[in-house]
């Protein structure tokens, strides 16, 4: 379960970090459209709340809830941030596997 | 904000960050090698050979110990063998003072033969303590906390672009780089760092700030704790001796009144006395908040249930929270590893710190053909506080299973082993310049990181090859964490290697400058 909410929050950092000019332009190549900016910021910030969501309410309550929630936006941030500049490719691949896994498996379970 | 509290703020935290930054180091280092203190004390103690768990079977062979060897005695503390732990642990205050603390062979119940050594204790002392005497080496490393919660807050204030760097890490940049490296891991990981160092000043807050207490109850210090746990006491002796009950029946009432909780500390005090007691503590896997000296008070003749200490108020369930979340003892396998993943984190964030101080002074006198002497004061000091912090870690683990197995007290020379090492490479580092003394430190620290796997393998064999086989994962995971720690070293190596030093790099450029093409 701990691996879903990090899978979601990973899904959501990624929306967050594409959804700034820069480093979608640094990922992908070219400058965003500001709809896309706007479109990714908000698909980032509902995975990360589906993180929360499904940490708290669906498996450990507040207070485990939180914890894994905190422990799993520390982890997958920091898997962001240093994959980009190495492998950026499996930075992004990674995001968009986690984006559909995550929620899948998160309806599933 | 105005600039001037800004840079205010950057002055703090740049002074106070490189003061500390070096025993705050340690403190993190050690601290989070003790997410994994069970694990290292298996490592440590490889002769103590793993049962299946059956608590009810511990507690009886812990009694018949007892009641063999430590009859009369007030108190007996006994832990129980979990997934982590396979020993049955037995203490009980020695007739002379001395506090007797012995591990037993889960299977016989008898005293283990096993090699005398701290082995995970050891850190987790050292990380609030640095073998200081009582209570000075608390109050330094409460200290220490103090001022890490400062340059958090300081460090958050000076950082200007929380948000807009917030996934920024470029590497192969030079100070650029280690100022990213060192946010990225600050901000990222912050809730953490906050968490790990609040918590730090909860643990200790009785000892920081007496001064309620000593108003509220003068001299008598301790009646605080009977205030906060009504029930706290229990019946001092009758002085009538009568048979204590069967550990493990209780155990079967504990199981049916509480079923699924597992048992934490039990203590049985007066033993053999009319007015025995027993207590059967909670386990910290169950619960995050930390709860000790909590738990279901037994009448230790006739097994009937005192009463069941529970925490009751909410500020004891916020301390106990912070407590708990500190010592992370109820995180399962993943969790744990997060844990120690945080912890490197913020040694890592405290270690750029102090590269980058040194780093930023030294461009500055790239220049002159020697640095002052405070840079290179500092230069030792960063090399000794860190490559030579983890020599002298890996040398504990060396000495471990290298010093003899019947050596009268063993297990204090592992601990100087650790603090000649520690001290011979703060030699080392002020004979050595600079550049050299890391890559020396650092490679034999490779070296002896990846060795450890082959060291454990020929005198224990109890090596990769059998730990793997067998599912040990206490024993493999921390040679692979040594070999995985070797091979980033080695790599941290090559790097230094390959990278033309600052100073001399610009006085290369400076002479190309300067000839004529």
């Amino acid at each position: 379960m701990m691996l879903v909410v990090g899978l979601l929050c990973y899904a959501g950092f990624a929306g967050l970090c594409l959804g700034m000019e820069r480093h979608y332009r640094d990922l992908v190549g070219r400058p965003p459209q500001a709809r896309v900016s706007l479109g990714l910021r908000l698909a980032g910030s509902l995975l990360l709340a589906a993180g929360l969501w499904l940490a708290v309410v669906v498996d450990g309550g507040w207070s485990m809830g939180l914890v894994h929630w905190f422990a799993a936006l520390m982890g997958s941030a920091m898997l962001l941030v240093f994959l980009m500049p190495y492998r950026p490719r499996w930075a992004v691949g990674l995001a968009g596997a986690a984006g559909v896994l995550g929620p899948a498996l998160g309806l599933v379970l | 904000m105005k600039e001037g509290f800004r840079q205010a703020m950057a002055w703090l935290h740049t002074w106070a960050g490189l003061v500390f930054g070096w025993l705050l180091f340690a403190i993190f280092l050690t601290g989070t090698l003790s997410y994994f203190k069970d694990e290292v004390n298996h490592w440590t103690h490889p002769e103590i050979a793993s049962h299946p768990l059956d608590d009810a079977a511990a507690l009886d062979k812990a009694q018949r110990y007892l009641e063999q060897h430590a009859a009369g005695m007030k108190t007996w503390y006994i832990n129980l063998p979990d997934e982590r732990q396979p020993y049955i642990q037995v203490m009980y205050p020695g007739p002379s003072g001395r506090f007797a603390n012995q591990i037993l062979d889960a299977g016989s119940g008898q005293l283990a033969a096993a090699r005398e050594s701290m082995g995970g204790e050891f850190f987790y002392q050292f990380h609030y303590q640095l073998q200081l005497p009582y209570p000075w080496g608390r109050w330094l490393a409460s200290l220490c906390a103090l001022v890490m919660l400062v340059t958090l807050i300081s460090g958050i204030i000076t950082h200007k672009k929380i948000f807009k760097e917030f996934f920024t890490f470029r590497p192969r940049k030079g100070q650029r780089s280690w100022l990213d490296g060192h946010n990225a891991v600050g901000v990222l990981v912050l809730p953490f760092h906050l968490m790990i160092t609040y918590s730090s000043l909860v643990i200790f807050m009785t000892m920081l700030l007496p001064g309620n207490i000593l108003a509220q109850y003068g001299k008598q210090t301790t009646a605080i704790y009977d205030d906060l746990m009504p029930s706290r006491g229990v019946p001092a002796a009758a002085n009538q001796p009568a048979p204590l009950v069967s550990l493990s029946e209780l155990y079967r009432d504990f199981q049916q009144q509480a079923p699924g909780s597992r048992l934490g500390l039990i203590e049985v005090d007066h033993p053999g006395d009319a007015n025995a007691s027993v207590v059967f503590g909670r386990h910290g896997g169950d619960r995050i908040v930390h709860q000790i000296g909590y738990g279901r008070v037994y009448d230790g003749v006739s097994g009937a249930l005192r009463f069941d200490r529970q925490v009751s108020s909410v500020p004891m369930m916020i301390a106990g929270g912070l407590y708990g979340m500190h010592m992370g003892h109820f995180a399962g396998p993943g969790l744990r590893w997060l844990y120690f993943l945080a912890g490197i984190g913020g040694t890592a964030m405290i270690g750029t710190g102090l590269v980058m101080w040194l780093g930023k002074r030294q461009l500055k006198h790239a220049k002159s053909a020697r640095q002052p002497f405070h840079l290179c004061l500092v230069a030792v000091l960063n090399v000794m506080s860190m490559g030579g912090l983890m020599l002298a870690v890996i040398g504990f683990f060396y000495a471990n299973r290298l010093l003899p197995f019947e050596l009268a007290g063993r297990s204090g020379l592992e601990v100087r082993v650790f603090f000649w090492v520690w001290a011979l490479s703060a030699l080392h580092a002020a004979l050595r310049p600079a550049r050299q003394a890391w890559l020396e430190q650092l490679g034999l620290a490779a070296l002896l990181y990846a060795g450890l796997p082959l060291l454990n393998a020929v005198t224990t064999g109890q090596g990769l090859n059998r730990s793997l086989a067998q599912g040990d994962w206490a024993m493999a995971g921390v040679d692979l964490t040594a070999l995985a720690w070797g091979l980033l070293l080695a790599w941290a190596v090559r790097k230094l290697w390959r990278n033309v030093p600052v100073v001399k790099a610009r006085k290369v450029a400076m002479s190309a400058e300067g000839e004529p093409t």
